[in-house]
């Protein structure tokens, strides 16, 4: 299964009123919220309360939302907004470097570009779960810090020594194939594409 | 700019695995506390609600147009029935034009719904609210205006 089949087969899910649904929803796209927060300078519990607020207005949204591809892109756009909603509502409060201007100054700091990123990382820790489970097992270990020895890797794996390159390489080749990087292409993601 | 589809294929797997190693950091910076309030959010889901309509959040302006002036205001409309709040520090104000409404529930995502009379002029008034996410539900005879959550 695919990873949009399966994200729009959570939402038909989730609207028919399966928590279950929602929690894996929840759990794919927390990342996301959370790296779009944490790029504006709100305090942690503001940032906990726009993230609330999001999830608050998926729920809301669920029932018409009609292409759960696009969901990435709305979630990314409206922790955007809930943030520069929240950063000006504390305006008043908040200390603003005079050399660089007010508040509008401040909360533009984040780049498109930035938030484009943080769906991307999306876009990969969703393609890691079109992997098979033994490709996608090898990757988390050669993400091991500290790095992991073949021979270690091999034995957690029980895989010969000499097959993790292969491996490695294979797994690689299909993680570029996999429907959530080729999603991103060309167009940027959330976009029409 | 090279399009994202190259952005993929012009790294090499070593690149493409420290792509990788930040994705999966990402998601483990995600707290219980977060997740639990993501799930909870569910418990909020109402079938047939329907929203009325953001107007006006003062939040939403420049802050040339906004000013100096601590006071938030936001404006919701459904159909023939307006609802202004003013959030001034953590005292919220409001009034329900039109509709003869007599209550208008506070309720927040974590705490037990605070339902408030209404003046005669529509008018009410709540004290001590805490930050957090936050809706209206105006309630009169045999209709609601029920606001999007916002975060106060």
């Amino acid at each position: 299964m695919s990873t949009s089949d399966s994200l729009a087969i959570l939402v038909v899910r989730a609207q028919e009123g399966d928590q279950d649904a929602w929690d894996e929803i929840v759990e794919r796209f927390l990342p996301l919220v959370g790296a779009v927060v944490r790029r504006h300078r709100l305090s942690p519990a503001d940032g906990d309360d726009v993230g609330q607020t999001v999830w608050l207005r998926l729920v809301e949204h669920l029932g018409d939302l009609r292409e759960p591809a696009a969901l990435p892109g709305w979630i990314r756009t409206t922790t955007r907004n809930e943030c520069l909603r929240l950063l000006a509502a504390r305006g008043r409060t908040r200390v603003v470097d005079p050399q660089t201007g007010g508040l509008d100054t401040v909360t533009d700091d984040v780049t498109d570009a930035e938030l484009l990123a943080a769906e991307r990382r999306q876009a990969l820790r969703d393609a890691l779960t079109e992997l098979p489970e033994g490709r996608r097992a090898l990757l988390l270990l050669l993400l091991a810090d500290p790095p992991l020895a073949y021979e270690e890797i091999s034995r957690r794996l029980g895989i010969p020594i000499g097959s993790i390159g292969p491996t490695r390489a294979r797994a690689f080749a299909q993680l570029r194939e996999t429907d959530a990087l080729r999603r991103l292409g060309p167009e940027p993601p959330g976009g029409a594409s | 700019m090279t399009s994202w589809d190259d952005a993929f294929n012009d790294l090499t797997d070593d690149e493409l695995l420290a792509e990788l190693g930040a994705a999966v950091a990402e998601a483990e910076q995600v707290t219980d506390r977060q997740r639990e309030a993501a799930r909870a959010a569910f418990t909020w889901r109402t079938v047939d609600a329907e929203l009325a309509e953001l107007l006006h959040d003062s939040a939403l302006e420049s802050a040339a147009v906004r000013g100096d002036d601590a006071v938030r205001t936001l404006s919701f409309a459904s159909g023939a029935v307006t609802l202004e709040v003013e959030i001034d520090g953590d005292t919220v104000r409001g009034q329900v034009v039109g509709g003869s409404a007599e209550s208008v529930l506070v309720q927040r995502s974590i705490a037990d719904d605070q339902p408030i009379s209404l003046d005669a002029g529509g008018f009410f008034r709540v004290e001590d609210v805490a930050p957090g996410p936050v809706r209206f539900v105006v309630r009169a005879g045999d209709w609601t205006l029920t606001s999007p959550w916002v975060a106060i």
